[in-house]
């Protein structure tokens, strides 16, 4: 820009767009395209057949266990979602309360667990909630039970505990922005009027925070419903979830084509997700 | 020292090992080309034998069986002279005529390899058209794991794995391939690897009912491991076998290894001879090398594997190992296995 005119500088700015154009293609379009193309393929004994079939989507349909697998795992989705929004909007509320040092302090320390590598959490997790696990000597060492409970060891109640506890900090961070974007004079303004310290909170801070909460929930359910890791490691027999399906078409059946055909169906459920909070965050 | 007295003993053999003599002398500075798994080829044995037959083994490592084959078989055969490999996986190269046959008197000491490998007849997959494509060398069980305070006596049968007395203190390996098989094992098919339709849908019901007395299917060692230590478990169906044991008694658990009456499922590793093989008789020098007692035990104690020499705790005398092949459709498995993990 500084040098408009300048040939060189132009041959630069081509080449930067080119970069800056390019580069997404190629590591987001392109790869998505091609499991897009992959999922038109199949496979039998084994071999792998390059004519474009539907069969894969149909066999999603017609299949019984894909549809319940799927309805079942929005819906726990769904219910980490809906949990880590109500834990983390308190956290945001006290950190867009607090000023100064403390409130850097306390968001580092809300973000810190996203340094940690995902899989050590998850066996940290693991080894609290496991029947000899921390959780559960404590319960008896506390004298609150007397056996080791099973509530929490190997099912879908693990994975659902799991998944918050890893994703909460991605439900805070949208609620804590939306909380900061509220102007002062507004909520000056309500307690001027004579509104009470909770009336301000349900009739101003909390509409005008939704948005956040929505892009929180959203958010959330998107990054559990990706999950396969998770669900594997602390789901027990029980905890068979639609990652995992995908997952398996990959490793042990060897049938590329149907796992990239399941992985569209997610995309477009994940899709469909996003594009409802858009438009509720829009009308409120 | 031991390889003086080697070369001593055998000098005063006189008969013992005329071929490996002659290859010795023969050829004084040779070479050969050595694929192997790691554990297969140590230093100290390539070492050794240089000294007591002038060959140098160039050792190539490798991690999966795929990439044997992309080297073999992109190279037809020519990159390497001998190389390690399963007996599932040895069909291909049989198929492609990517193997040369060994000669048995090349390898006197076959003939000293623990009884349920005398009879290369007997192991499936390594003899076509009565020749002997390959040399069985290193093998491990799939068998149970128990912990010896909570399972008493030591079990002899798959079938405690279904036992209600354990529900919930069951671990079981996450793959539908493998589950199949030893369920068919435990049905009394004849055939694991092979199964009809109505068989799997037994297996499938029978694998249904598995799922409720387990506590997690797990993927790998480690996590077998952690599950073990944090949780009440009695049983584990070991697919790393002599490898998991290891691990849990580092860890000092308390447990014992058996195969049970039914059969376990066991790999076979082999030595075989590439069609590009440029000297044979170097190449099964190296062989007959490997198959002294001293190596296998050697082999065992460092890798925990059992060997076809010595005796090890992979496998009693008397148990029933079945050696894995390649299943019908290991797709349709894995959609099944994913059915009855879907179930409720």
């Amino acid at each position: 820009m500084l040098f408009v005119g300048d040939r060189q500088a132009k041959g630069w700015r081509i080449a930067i767009s080119a970069l800056a154009y390019g580069l997404p293609f190629l590591f987001i379009i392109a790869p998505l395209l091609s499991f897009l193309t992959y999922s038109f393929f199949w496979v039998e004994g084994g071999q792998m057949h390059y004519d474009l079939t539907w069969r894969n989507y149909s066999r999603f349909f017609t299949d019984a266990i894909f549809i319940p697998v799927l309805w079942q795992t929005c819906l726990l989705c769904l219910a980490v979602a809906v949990l880590a929004a109500l834990l983390g909007y308190p956290v945001a509320f006290r950190l867009a309360t607090l000023s100064g040092r403390r409130k850097y302090i306390l968001l580092m320390l809300v973000l810190v667990p996203l340094l940690m590598s995902y899989i050590i959490k998850i066996y940290a997790i693991r080894s609290i909630l496991g029947g000899n696990g921390f959780l559960n000597r404590f319960l008896v060492w506390a004298n609150l039970i007397d056996q080791p409970l099973t509530l929490f060891v190997f099912n879908l109640n693990a994975v659902l505990l799991t998944l918050t506890v890893l994703l909460i900090p991605f439900a805070i961070l949208p609620i804590f922005l939306s909380l900061e974007r509220i102007p002062k004079n507004l909520i000056e303004a309500s307690t001027d009027l004579g509104a009470s310290n909770w009336q301000t909170f349900c009739r101003v801070i909390l509409p005008l925070s939704l948005p956040g909460v929505v892009t929180a929930t959203s958010f959330v359910f998107v990054l559990a419903i990706g999950d396969f890791l998770t669900p594997q490691m602390v789901g027990g027999p029980n905890g068979f979830t639609f990652g995992r399906i995908i997952y398996s078409q990959f490793g042990a059946a060897f049938n590329w084509p149907f796992g990239a055909a399941l992985s569209v169906i997610l995309a477009l459920v994940m899709s469909a997700v996003i594009a409802l909070g858009r438009r509720f965050e829009r009308q409120t | 020292m031991t390889i003086k007295l080697n070369r001593r003993a055998m000098i005063a053999m006189g008969v013992a090992a005329p071929a490996l003599l002659r290859t010795s002398w023969a050829r004084a500075t040779s070479e050969l080309r050595v694929m192997a798994w790691q554990g297969y080829a140590d230093d100290d044995w390539v070492k050794e034998f240089q000294e007591q037959t002038g060959i140098t083994a160039q050792v190539v490592f490798i991690g999966t069986d795929d990439e044997i084959w992309a080297k073999i078989k992109g190279s037809e055969g020519k990159d390497f002279d001998v190389f390690a490999v399963n007996t599932a996986q040895l069909q291909r190269y049989i198929d492609g005529g990517l193997t040369t046959p060994h000669d048995l008197a090349k390898l006197p000491n076959q003939k000293n390899v623990l009884p349920r490998f005398q009879d290369l007849a007997q192991i499936k997959g390594i003899m076509r058209d009565g020749k002997v494509h390959a040399i069985p060398f290193c093998f491990d069980s799939i068998g149970l794991i128990y912990d010896k305070a909570k399972v008493s006596p030591a079990p002899d049968s798959f079938t405690i794995l279904w036992d209600p007395k354990y529900k919930g203190k069951v671990l079981a390996y996450d793959n539908g391939e493998h589950n199949f098989s030893f369920t068919a094992l435990t049905l009394g098919f004849p055939d694991p690897f092979h199964l009809s339709p109505e068989q799997m849908g037994q297996i499938k019901a029978k694998l249904s009912e598995l799922k409720q007395n387990v506590l997690s299917f797990y993927t790998t060692p480690d996590e077998a491991l952690q599950l073990y230590k944090s949780n009440d478990v009695a049983l584990i169906w070991a697919n790393y076998g002599q490898q998991q044991v290891k691990a849990m008694k580092d860890a000092g658990a308390d447990i014992g290894y058996v195969n049970p009456k039914e059969g376990a499922l066991a790999w076979l590793d082999t030595w075989a001879m590439t069609s590009g093989v440029q000297d044979k008789d170097a190449a099964e020098a190296w062989v007959n090398f490997l198959l002294q007692k001293k190596i296998g035990e050697q082999l065992s104690e460092r890798t925990g594997f059992g060997n076809t020499v010595a005796e090890t705790g992979s496998a009693n005398a008397n148990d029933k190992l079945v050696w894995l092949e390649f299943v019908e459709d290991p797709t349709k498995r894995s959609d099944l296995w994913n059915e009855v993990k879907a179930q409720p």
